[in-house]
Formats: C-alpha cells, structure tokens, sequence
C-alpha cells in the first residue's frame, strides 16, 4: 500500500444545543502519498477547516479513522505540524525563540549545536536573518506567516498541515511566498496538505485539488489532478495549455456550489395547476443561436398557453452545469446536447446510469468547425491539407475544443477527424470548454480550433480569429443538435406536464422557422437574460448566406432548423448512432441491451400525443437510413457490426447496462 | 567675553525651552490647580459661615498641635505618639504583608482554578460569596477567630485583597487563544514548559489588572481595620484616636496622607506593570 496518509470513512458530527446535532463531513474518503501536496478547497463552512483539525488530531473523527504511515491518530503531535492562518506565534518570545521552543521540544534528541544549527538554518531558509531578535509584534503579516513555516519546517514533520496559510497576505507578498514555500516542500519532499478557497493558489502550488461541497454533511464533490510539471513558476503556471480549464473547473464547482444552495432556498415545492401534475418548472439553457425555441416559448407566451405558467428559465455558463443540474434534480427539464440523454443513461457522468428521456429534438444543424487563422495562412483548407499538418508536425501538441462529451460537436469533429484517418487522442487532443469560452481560449493560443454552434463560429470569424473549415452542412446534414431531456423519474411523475412542455416548444420551434419572426426573435435572444451578444452575431436565415468570406470555398452558413417535416421527432436511429460513437471513443460502453436503453430514452409517444393534440402530421415520418459526408451508411439493426467495421475507433467495451426503475427515484 | 556669550545663550536656550514647555502643559498644570484652590476656597467659605462644624482646611496651619504634627512627621515620643510618618510606615509595612500573602495564594489560586474547570465549579460559589463581603465585616469575625491584633489587621487585608487578583488570573488563564493552546498541543510540550513559556506570559496582563485593583482595595482595607483595632501604631487608628480626641484638623491632615499615599501605590503597581509587560501588551 503506497497510501501515505489515508482519510478512511470519516464523518464528524457537531452536537447542538436541544439535542440536535451538525453533520459537518459526511463519508471522507482520501488518500494520499508521500510527498504529495493536496489542497482542501470549498466554501466557508464546508468543513475543510474541520478536516485538517482532524488530520492534525486536534479533533477526532465521530467515526471513521485517520492512517498515518499505519497508524491511527488520536492525539496531535509533531509529526503533523500545523500552519495556523494567523499564525500562531507567541508575541513574548523573538522569532528564534519562537523557532527554538518548537526545536528544542520536539527535537530534544539532538544535541544542542544541531538544535542551534536547526534554528538558524531555518530563520535563513526563509529569510529572516535580519528580524531573528524581533518580537513578532514588530513583524509585517507576511513575515510572520515565514517565521510560522520557519517553525513548522524546522521539526522536521512527516506531514505538513496548512490552514489558510496566506488568507491574511496582501496579493504581493503571497505571490513570493507561495513560490517559496513551494521551493521548500519540493526541496524537502514534503509531504502537505492546505486548506485554501484561492483557485489559483490550489492550482499553483498542488499535485491534487479536493473540492468539497456545501455543508451540511459535506463530501467530497470531486478531485482533480494538476498535470502541470514542476518545478512551476507562478507567472508561467498560467501559460500552461490545461491551466485555464482546471481553473474554470473549479470556478465552476466553487459556483455550482452557491447555486445549489440558492436552488435549494428558492425551491417551493409542486404547484399543480390546469390539470397537469407540476406548472413551475426549472428550464436549463446555454446561451446559444439553439436556445431560440426556449426563450421564445417563454417571451412569446407557448408556455403560459398550454397552462405552464410558472416556467424559470435558468441559464447555465456550460453544459457541464445542465448535467449537474438535471442529476441533482434541480432542473426539471433542459435544453440538451443530443447526446446527453443515452450518455447519462449510460452513466456516462461517471455515476451511477442516471435513465434521461427525450421527446423532442428542438434544432438541428447550425454547427461547424473553426480553426485558427495561422492555419488559413499556411493553406489549411482542407480536411486533408490539416492531415497533412499534423502528420508533418508530430512533435507538435495540437488541441481541439469541444463544449462537452455527449455533444454532436464533439461526435462530429472526432467523425470528421476519424474520417481522414487522424486518430483523436493521438495526432489530436481534443478537450472541454464551455461554448462561451472557445473563443477567448483560440485567441490566447489554448486550442487550435473548435467545433461549437453558432453564433460562436461567425463570430470568430467576423473578428478575423479563425476560420470555418467545415460545417455540418458537409459532415452530417440534419443531424439533430439539441434536445429537450427530462429524467425518466420526472417524465413518470409528470406525464402530462411533458406533454404540454413539449407542445409548447413544438409550437416555439415552428414559430422560430418562419422567417417573418426572425428579426423579433434575434432581437429577443440578444437580449441580457440570454445570450447578451451583439444582435449581428445572431443569424437565423440569410442576409449573408456565407458563414466565412475569406475561405477559397466559401462555407454556406450552417442555419439552425427549428422546425420542418421530421425535424421535432426524436429518432431511435440517431439515438442509436450517437450511442455508437460515444462507445467508439471508448467514452461510454456499449450497452448490450442497447435496444432497451434506445425504448427508454427516446420517447416517441409523447411527441406523438403532442403533435396529434395539436394538429400535425409528421407522427408516422420516417427518417432513413444516416449516411454521413465518408459515405459509409449505418445500419441501425446491427450496430455492433457497424463498430466493428470502423477502422478508426478506442478500445470499445461491451456492457450490461442496468437501469433503475423509474419510479424509485421519484424527486 | 566668550565665556559670557556662552552663557548667555545658554540661558537663552534654557528660557526659551522652558516657554516651550510652559506652553505645551499649560493647561495640564493650570487647570488641576485652580480646580484644587476652588475646592479649599469654597471649604474654606462655608466652615468659616458656620454651617457645619468642619473646621475649614487652613486650620491645620492654625491648630498649634495639627502644625507641629504637619512640620515634623518624623517626631517619636514613644508609644503611640509618634509622628505621621511612622504612622504611616507602620500601615504599609502591614499593607506590604498582607498583600504580597494575598498575591502569592491568588495567583496560584487563580492558576489551579483556571486550568482545573471541575474545580472553577465547586469553588467559584464561595468565591463570589466571600468577595461580596466589605472589610469592615471581617473585622469582627478575624477579631474573633485570630489570636493578636497585628495578625488580624493583616489577615482583613489579605481577604480584602485577594479576590480581585484570584479572579483576574482565572480570566486569564481562561482567556488564553486556543491558537497557542493549539501550538502547545501540536508541539506535545511538557507541562513545565507549558506553564512558563505560554501560561503565565499569556495570562500576565490579567494578573497586573488584578494587583493594580488589589492595591487600592488592601490600602482601603488597613484604615478600616485599624479604625476598629485600637492601640496600634497606624494612620487608620491615628484617624479614630484624633476624632475621639476631637482633633477635628488632626483627621483632615491624615486624611491627605492617606489619598497621596494611595495614589503613591497606585503608581507603583503601573510603574512595576510597565517593567516586565513590553509596551504592547498592557
């Protein structure tokens, strides 16, 4: 076991005044090896504090235990030394006194050269030569927080316990002193632990990040790992290619974290209304061209029509924030990527399946990929001339972004890259950055190109950035984009609220299809509470039918379609399709009983009572065989034979993929 | 010639830096003065119309036997005659013992209380009920229970004087930050060092609160106890045996000694407190 200190199974209950009692941790799993450097990070009130104290022994785990090299902790001592966030330096002694109470205690063994030799080695290694005779009352905070490091390093502990060590510094001083620190552990293989709430000093300074989650009963929410090399330099940390995204990670877990408490506060439980089940709903939507349907359901009245009057859109900055939101059940529905609803199924999160329903796909098209414009420059025009670079060019790391696993931009651009026989993952990286984002990230250089919808890609392009090497229009035409997808326990739950849900934004797609509305609804969607764009990046149909005017071959712009014969109805096919591809880049398995996870999913009959109730005559359209840009035709009765056959794919795994009953988890 | 000019400035110098300082504490030294010379005025005024039998402050220069009293303090005739200087010898050498009894057993007191909490709840009863009780009070039951006068008059400042030093150590010991509380414990230090390194340094301001309260509370205590236990050299049975005497301006002259000497030791104690607390920790 290579388990240094190892967190087993911790919780830690607080008793209240009355007999009740606070539940600060719940089930704290964590391990860790020596020399690592772990960062605690969370909210106030999280219960990292609480967890150092109980590494440290200053408090004891209600149950559960604390290994240290073997043994469990039960009382402080000095082989876990602790850095206090203010310090903790006794005012009457001088910094060397200070320094030698710790030494002389703890290392009582040596004689008292080395003792001295300890001391002064020490006041040295952080600088404090000329303050060693101070008191600390003369010492600025920063000075102080060396002369507790000073003291901390000199006893020489076996882990390193840091709490907030820089909260009270100004920006400079902790800046030198993080590098410093980091010097030191490095120097010395240290072994530390640090609880901060600074994203960037967690980034900076470790090996692994453990984000915990809103109390009560806080948990490990996720653990990120920090790839980037040592040793680091705070000003070049920053420049590192995956730097940004961890730290939008983060962000992004420290953020989803506020909100789930906001959610939790504002939730009001189930009004019924009109005869359907729930009329106050959560709607999630990433602000994109594709949200139209949603936002002109809700500002043209589609919703309050058929008796959903109590509708909330909420507006999400990434895909990742819908599947957290749809997980934890505090959306009810969301706009969706079209791959979403079979990725959760299949527990493509990485929890547990979580069974997603989708009855109605709400746009198709309007996607397409950007590359940088130094590209252009040198005569990248082509999916074949970009082979070519990369295969010219294998010293070189080039990177792709995509906005989330289960998008159809991220299936499309590893299609469109698999095609011309460039492996992804190998001759390119490809990565998750929110759609927002994409741009910011292919002008500091993070990524070489992109494949997100509009109006990110025309936008690029209009600031002269990047270029549109290809749209869907040439990869997979009518391919569906997003989706509406509720979780199956909701659907269940709520059969006719679904129904009206999906009637209202079938009647919001065909009023975003007639181009009368088209100025009314660029209007709307540039408006604050959705994408708060300028107006000219949002098209819908023509003025300039061109997507990119300096290309050789000029792109047609890829339109959304929001409406239109077979647009609306989900398609078992194109379910199946993407399940295929998601198995293909080893992202989920491939489920063996795909043909009931497919029945689970894609909800025809509720689009089908929904289109019958209102009218429409597409209920027994049928879409086809898919035949993509290669020309190679998928065959929806033997999925599996169509993986086989693709030549370039990971390593694909077969799965029995088990579904809860619906009804069990009823929110 | 040179010689002179020298002087000169140097005499300058010395005026004018005494203008400086003339001008800075003016108001300091004016000010207390005429409030003082109001306060004797007024005395003065309304002893001479008659209105109380006070005699007004200026007969202690008119009484024949209060000026010889004021002119030579440090008179003996033997026996309790003496003068007003060995009177109030005798009471601080009483007060000296008393207290330094009181500061020893309430330190150490106030430390066991304040690290033992088991014990700060059974003894924290008798505590608030045994301070409630005036000196005066004790001088009856000590009377009574001890065997001379001397020993008594001491024990009536000792249990005067120790509550507030008992009770301030508690604090502080209670009051030391959990963060070096914390240090110690990560530290694993030994008691010993523990005490002297953190306890004592730590709850020391607490203590010197306690000794300065202390000071005024065993002073006040000797002249009570001395009112009441005749025949002993002291200012507090020099005040009783003048009143019993009718020595009117006897009394008030003692009485000035009694308040300079108070305001002496409380000087002393912040004097002290300033020796061994550095400047930011007062």
């Amino acid at each position: 076991m290579n388990a240094f200190l190892s967190v087993d199974q911790i919780d830690k209950v607080f008793p209240l005044g009355g007999g009740n009692e606070y539940i600060a941790l719940k089930g704290i799993d964590l391990e860790i090896k020596q020399g690592e450097f772990v960062s605690l990070i969370g909210h106030s009130g999280c219960g990292k504090s609480t967890l150092l104290n109980m590494i440290a022994g200053l408090d004891l785990p209600t149950n559960g235990y604390v290994l240290l090299d073997g043994e469990t902790i039960q009382s402080p001592g000095p082989d876990r030394m602790v850095v206090f966030q203010n310090y903790s330096l006794l005012p009457w002694l001088t910094v060397r006194e200070n320094i030698a109470l710790a030494v002389d205690e703890v290392l009582a063994h040596l004689s008292p050269e080395e003792r001295l030799a300890m001391i002064e080695h020490h006041i040295d290694l952080v600088g404090l030569r000329h303050a060693a005779d101070k008191p600390p009352a003369q010492l600025s905070g920063g000075m102080k927080q060396r002369v507790a490091i000073a003291r901390a390093l000199a006893i020489r502990p076996k882990l390193l316990l840091l709490d907030e060590p820089f909260g009270a510094l100004d920006a400079l001083t902790r800046g030198n002193l993080q590098e410093q620190l980091m010097q030191i552990c490095e120097e010395n293989n240290v072994t530390a632990v640090m609880v901060t709430h600074d994203v960037d000093e967690a980034l900076l300074l470790s090996d692994r990040i453990v984000m915990l989650t809103n109390g009560p009963g806080s948990k490990i929410g996720q653990i990120m790992e920090v790839d980037i090399p040592r040793p680091r330099k705070r000003l070049e940390v920053i420049n590192h290619p995956s730097y940004y995204s961890m730290r939008s990670e983060l962000i992004y877990f420290l953020n989803q974290q506020k909100r789930v408490k906001q959610l939790q506060a504002r939730k009001k439980g189930v009004i019924a209304r009109h005869g359907l089940e729930k009329v106050n709903l959560e709607i999630g939507f990433v602000p994109l061209t594709a949200c139209a349907p949603l936002a002109i359901a809700k500002e043209k009245g589609f919703f309050a029509h058929h008796g959903l009057d109590e509708v909330n859109l909420v507006r999400e900055s990434s895909w990742r924030g819908i599947q957290d939101g749809i997980n934890m059940g505090y959306l009810d529905a969301a706009q969706m990527p079209a791959g979403m609803p079979v990725w959760l199924s299949l527990g493509g999160h990485g929890g547990d399946p979580l069974p997603v329903v989708s009855a109605l796909t709400m746009t198709r098209n309007g996607n397409a990929i950007t590359m940088d414009k130094r590209f252009y420059d040198q005569g990248i025009h082509t999916l074949n001339d970009l082979k070519r670079m990369l295969l010219e060019t294998p010293d070189k790391q080039h990177t792709f972004g995509m906005v989330h696993p289960a998008s159809m931009h991220n299936l499309l651009l590893l299609y469109w890259l698999a095609a011309a026989g460039i492996e992804p993952g190998k001759d390119a990286k490809v990565t998750t950055i929110p759609p927002a984002q994409m741009i910011s990230n292919l002008q500091a250089g993070n990524i070489d190109g992109f494949c997100v919808g509009e109006p990110w890609n025309i936008r690029a392009a209009v600031e002269g950035i990047g270029y549109t090497i290809a749209t869907d229009l040439e990869i997979f035409p009518g391919h569906p984009g997003k989706v509406l997808g509720v979780r199956e326990d909701w659907a269940t739950a709520y059969p006719n609220t679904h129904i009206a849900l999906v009637k209202a934004l079938l009647e919001a797609c065909q009023y975003c299809m007639e181009p009368a509305n088209h100025e009314e609804i660029r209007e709307i969607l540039a408006r604050h509470d959705y994408l708060s764009t300028d107006i000219d990046f949002i098209h819908l149909g023509d003025p300039n039918p061109m997507v990119c005017g300096l290309h050789p071959s000029p792109k047609e712009y890829a339109h959304h379609i929001f409406s239109g014969k077979g647009v609306n109805r989900p398609s078992r096919t194109e379910h199946l399709w993407m399940m295929t591809q998601m198995a293909r880049w080893g992202d989920t398995p491939f489920p063996r009983n795909w043909v009931e996870i497919l029945e689970r999913v894609c909800r025809v009959s509720v689009f089908s009572t929904a289109a019958r109730e209102l009218g429409l005559t597409d209920i027994t359209y049928s879409r086809g065989a898919i035949e993509l840009f290669d020309g190679i035709r998928f065959n929806a009765d033997d999925p599996i034979a169509y993986l086989n056959d693709l030549a370039v794919k990971h390593d694909i795994y077969m799965a029995d993929v088990a579904l809860d009953s619906g009804l069990s988890r009823v929110a | 010639m040179v010689t002179n000019a020298r002087m000169q400035t140097n005499g300058t110098n010395l005026g004018s830096s005494f203008q400086t300082f003339w001008k800075k504490n003016k108001d300091n030294i004016l000010l207390p003065a005429i409030g003082v010379i109001s306060f004797l005025a007024v005395w003065q005024f309304v002893s001479m119309t008659g209105i109380t039998r006070l005699p007004p402050p200026s007969s202690i220069f008119t009484d024949k036997q209060t000026r010889i009293l004021l002119l030579y303090p440090f008179m003996d005739r033997g026996g309790l005659d003496k003068g007003l200087f060995w009177q109030t010898l005798a009471s601080l050498q009483r007060v000296a013992l008393g207290y330094s009894l009181a500061a020893i057993v309430g330190i150490a007191a106030g430390i066991l209380v304040g690290t033992k909490p088991m014990l700060n709840k059974a003894l924290d009863p008798i505590f608030q009920f045994l301070r409630m009780i005036a000196p005066l009070a004790w001088v009856p039951i000590v009377l009574i229970a001890l065997p001379n006068v001397q020993i008594a008059a001491i024990f009536v400042i000792f249990i005067t004087s120790i509550w507030p030093i008992l009770i301030n150590t508690k604090v502080g010991v209670d009051q030391i930050p959990q963060d070096y509380k914390n240090v110690a414990r990560v530290l694993k230090i030994s008691p010993r060092k523990y005490f002297f390194k953190i306890l004592i340094p730590s709850a020391l301001p607490y203590i010197f609160t306690g000794l300065r309260i202390a000071i005024g509370l065993a002073w006040l205590a000797i002249i009570a106890a001395e009112i009441v236990m005749s025949g002993v050299v002291g200012i507090g049975f020099f005040i009783w045996d003048a009143y019993q005497q009718n020595y009117v301006s006897e009394v008030i002259l003692a009485v000035f000694y009694i308040g300079a000497v108070g305001l002496l030791l409380d000087r002393l104690v912040a004097y002290i407190q300033t020796l061994i607390l550095p400047e930011e920790r007062r």
